[in-house]
């Protein structure tokens, strides 16, 4: 039964146009969307892995010359762009891509995309993620708003009950054509989306095609929530017209709205600093550290001095590097939870609005969120700091005999080859999921909740 | 005889009765109200926390110019041994850091209307003389995904969901009528279907544009003094005409969708189809087209330019950058003798590579600024395609948040730094040290705001831009009215 009501449905929705119509306009989106997201991915791929090799290159065949100076000279480090950020770009847009590893200081991704953009990209910016979340429900919304209130008001509720089918039967026959009609539309754009990453992951398609397939079970509980809640507010209110009223101003509430209110909430509950702020009260840190390791070292906190030769250069740079390492480690650390804090946040408020939960997801198994974005810092300033702590070694190995000829020496490229290669494991898909599983978690909660809401707005009485 | 102004205005207070009565008229005259003051005291309280950025900022660098001016006595007065690498005398060390200035943009008086790019530029940069690239790419510190999620302000109440209360009031203005029956027998009294929608839609515009314009100018005039004058105060008034004319457009459309003759329902679908497109989709494809027609140059080439530039003037100033610090063997050095200070060589070496590297930088970096200046252009031009990216556009300029503020910054920012590296750069080279008179004649940062003219023209602009299909819009409702069945 449940089969012939949904074939029923199906048939109605692809004769009245909307399934073509509206489920065509937004699969196209899609398609175009992946296709700009392909392109996108491809050329930024591309030109950091050639900018990784280079830089490593320019590094190895440095000329003579002091290894404090090499330092300075530095790398660069480039973020790769993972192949899910054709499907999601996700914070991409708002943080930077390069780090330049440079003696003495831990230093941040530079070179937000949004800075060289106009005030459009506050608007968002395509992709099939954008898609999905955003206009999906609408899609959702349009194709099912008059499933049952319409049946109702033209009378063949009534009638299609007293030939004894069960209303629970009608209800999911409803659902099983709406989810059927939505996935319908997606399977093509999902299989367009799985060839693009397989292109873009060619060295290793079977982690990305994993988390690939996480993303479709968790846009399938997203547009599961959202068929529930139309089914449910279709079957509960008396006309389709109130049915539209209520879901669109549900729309409008859950993914217009409620977002940019809890992003406020969540930064009231737990405030960022301010640039100054973070910088003075790190360096205020640092300050104390360095001197009380110089103390404990060299016996006076004075730099360079009858009391503390040039010749100590090398071994003061270790000092003051393993003693910042901790200062660094804990002011990065504290910010980073505050952003991981706020997410955690809003991935919870997602049980009210789901948008907040799959936009977690998603930008987490597309290896697009402040987690990925985290672990290649962390991964970045740890290569910084073997490279710190070989010229620092050299310099210690090479100090001066003379005591007044520290910047004379000049180290070769046998020491520049000693630096290795930075090279970037992205995380796996256990990794990611073990960051992201509130977001999923949320997701299959909502969706039960949704269900058994609707459910309870189909009983007979009710119906009619 | 017709009276339509008469009569509109009749219509107009049975309207607003039946309204009220309804509860439609509170109901959304509150929900706009309290949007619109939330939206409004964000921005408030957003603009309080950057002036109180600035504002420690200002008094650090005063605290900080009267430390070194303290130690400079000391220093030549030979009470003190300074430090090497914080030298009141030495250039290197004042210029290179020591004494660094902050070039500031001040927030404006309407800043609390739009966040506009503020939350993503800096309104602040600590100038040395060493190059752009350690300075100038900082941003503020923000969780990117409150950035991606975009700000509760009041542009984006007025952009976003301004039109969706129109709409709640105004997408069955005549639909209603004809589905109570009620619409034959008025249009059966000496009255035309245009009288009485524009007697419907006067209530309607009336409360909304008193809670969405008057509203917030009334606060930002009793809370930001300095709105009440000259150029701010025009500014407002055509941010208050900006955003009517917005409120209007959306009328005009929903005036067309009744005028065309369809059930309740079908207008307010067809008025959220609209939004929709308007507000959703035109554009997040326009900002696809701009950054596709106008495309940023490369950040990656830039770090890799930025590299092979600094590695050529290391090894270009390699002998100078291999000379020892002086100092340790012979402290004496550190205190000037004739007004000259022997720099060690090594520091020299230090401003040369930062000097070299900055003047190929400039062109890479001005690149960007252009570049972005032909986004705009673009946005400018196709911005038309949407209302709300006109709204938006214009509400981020009336704040002083737009994107050419913040290049206009960086301009100055450009300017200030290369006159600072001309005050120091003879210091260093030539060991001449710094005096109490230097510190008194530092090149001081002065912030000019861009013509108050250039302003007015660009939101002017903007204006035209949503009057005129607003016009095109009542004109196609009028001419769709003249010939309307009621049936």
């Amino acid at each position: 039964m449940i089969r012939l009501i949904a074939r029923r449905e199906l048939t109605e929705l692809w004769r009245d146009g909307r399934l073509a119509g509206a489920g065509g306009l937004v699969a196209l989106l899609v398609c175009a969307a992946l296709a700009v997201g392909w392109q996108r991915q491809h050329e930024i791929a591309a030109e950091r892995t050639a900018a990784q090799v280079l830089d490593y290159d320019d590094w190895v065949s440095q000329q003579e010359r002091h290894p404090h100076d090499a330092a300075h000279q530095g790398m660069h480090v480039f973020k790769p762009e993972p192949a899910l950020a054709i499907v999601d770009p996700g914070i991409e847009p708002y943080v930077g891509s390069t780090i330049w590893l440079q003696a003495h200081r831990q230093s941040e991704l530079k070179f937000r995309p949004a800075q060289d953009a106009t005030g459009l990209q506050r608007f968002g910016s395509l992709s099939a993620a954008w898609v999905l979340q955003v206009l999906g429900p609408l899609l959702v919304i349009v194709l099912g708003f008059n499933s049952i209130a319409w049946e109702r008001e033209q009378g063949t509720l009534r009638q299609v009950l007293s030939l004894g089918v069960a209303p629970r039967q009608l209800f999911w026959g409803k659902a099983v054509a709406l989810g059927g009609a939505v996935t319908t539309l997606l399977v093509p754009c999902f299989v367009l989306a799985a060839a693009a990453v397989l292109y873009a992951s060619s060295a290793a398609p079977v982690p990305a095609l994993a988390r690939l397939g996480w993303l479709a079970g968790a846009y399938a509980l997203y547009f599961g929530i959202w068929v529930f809640v139309v089914l449910g507010v279709s079957a509960r209110v008396r006309t389709s017209r109130a049915s539209m009223t209520t879901l669109v101003a549900l729309w409008i509430v859950t993914v217009v709205l409620a977002p940019r209110v809890i992003a406020d909430l969540s930064r009231r509950w737990q405030p960022t600093p301010t640039r100054t702020e973070f910088e003075r009260e790190m360096q205020h840190d640092l300050n104390e550290e360095y001197e009380h390791a110089w103390r404990e070292q060299f016996g006076t906190s004075v730099r360079w001095g009858p009391d503390l030769p040039l010749d100590k250069w090398g071994i003061s740079l270790r000092v003051d590097d393993h003693a910042g390492y901790g200062v660094t480690d804990e002011h990065f650390g504290a910010l980073w939870d505050t952003f991981a804090a706020q997410r955690r946040f809003q991935e919870w408020a997602g049980l009210a609005v789901p948008i907040l939960a799959v936009r977690s997801f998603s930008m987490g198994l597309s290896g697009t969120d402040f987690s990925h974005h985290r672990n290649f810092s962390v991964a970045a300033e740890q290569h910084r700091r073997v490279m710190q702590d070989l010229m620092s070694g050299d310099l210690i190995e090479h100090a001066d005999p003379l005591k007044d000829r520290h910047f004379a020496y000049q180290a070769d490229r046998e020491l520049w080859r000693q630096v290795p290669r930075f090279v970037y494991d992205a995380p796996s898909v256990g990794w990611a999921l073990r960051e992201s599983w509130p977001g999923l978690l949320v997701l299959a909660l909502t969706c039960a909740l949704s269900a058994a809401a609707a459910l309870a707005a189909v009983p007979r009485q009710r119906m009619l | 005889m017709r009276r339509p102004l008469a009569d509109a205005r009749t219509i107009a207070v049975f309207e607003t009765r039946v309204l009220l009565a309804d509860r439609t008229l509170w109901f959304t005259a509150l929900a706009t109200l309290v949007l619109v003051l939330y939206g409004l005291l964000n921005g408030l309280a957003q603009t309080g926390e950057r002036e109180r950025t600035i504002t420690g900022i200002v008094a650090r660098q005063a605290e900080t110019e009267r430390g070194n001016r303290d130690l400079l006595r000391q220093v030549m007065a030979r009470a003190v041994t300074p430090d090497p690498f914080a030298n009141p005398v030495d250039p290197a060390s004042m210029g290179g850091g020591m004494a660094a200035r902050h070039a500031i943009m001040p927030t404006t008086a309407l800043s609390p209307l739009a966040f506009g790019q503020a939350d993503l530029n800096p309104d602040y940069y600590r100038v040395t003389y060493r190059s752009k690239a350690t300075f100038m790419y900082d941003g503020e510190i923000e969780n990117p995904w409150n950035l991606l999620t975009g700000h509760f302000d009041l542009a984006f109440v007025l952009t976003y969901l301004f039109p969706l209360l129109i709409f709640t009031l105004t997408y069955n203005m005549l639909s209603a009528e004809r589905e109570q029956g009620t619409l034959r027998m008025l249009l059966s009294q000496p009255l035309s279907v245009l009288t009485l929608l524009a007697g419907k839609l006067l209530p309607r515009i009336g409360a909304l544009l008193a809670c969405a314009v008057a509203v917030p100018v009334v606060v930002v005039l009793a809370l930001r003094p300095e709105s009440r004058h000259g150029d701010q105060l025009a500014l407002l008034m055509l941010w208050a005409a900006t955003v009517a004319s917005y409120g209007l457009f959306w009328c005009a459309l929903a005036a067309v969708v009744n005028a065309i003759s369809r059930s309740s329902a079908a207008n307010a679908l067809v008025l959220i189809a609209s939004w929709v497109v308007f507000v959703l989709v035109v554009p997040v494809l326009l900002n696809l087209a701009v950054g596709a027609a106008a495309p940023s140059p490369s950040r990656t080439e830039l770090a890799t330019r930025t590299r092979t530039i600094t590695v050529s003037a290391l090894a270009r100033y390699n002998d100078l950058l291999s000379s020892d610090y002086k100092f340790v063997a012979d402290a004496d050095i550190l205190l000037p003798k004739d007004g000259r200070l022997q720099i060690p060589e090594r520091m020299q070496g230090l401003y040369l590579v930062q000097r070299d590297t900055d003047v190929e930088l400039e062109r890479l970096l001005e690149q960007f600024d252009r570049q972005l200046d032909a986004q705009q252009a673009l946005v400018d031009r196709f911005g038309l395609l949407s209302p709300a990216i006109v709204m938006h556009e214009a509400m981020a300029s009336v704040a002083g948040n737009g994107a050419r503020r913040f290049v206009h910054f960086r301009d100055q920012v450009g300017a200030f730094h290369r006159q600072w590296k001309a005050f120091f750069e003879p210091k260093v080279l030539q060991g001449l040290a710094v005096t109490e008179h230097d510190l008194d004649t530092l090149p001081q940062f002065a912030w000019t705001e861009r013509p108050a003219a250039d302003a007015r023209a660009e939101i002017a602009g903007r204006l035209a831009a949503l009057v005129l299909p607003t016009l095109l819009l009542a004109a196609l409702a009028y001419a769709r009215l003249r010939h309307f069945r009621p049936i």
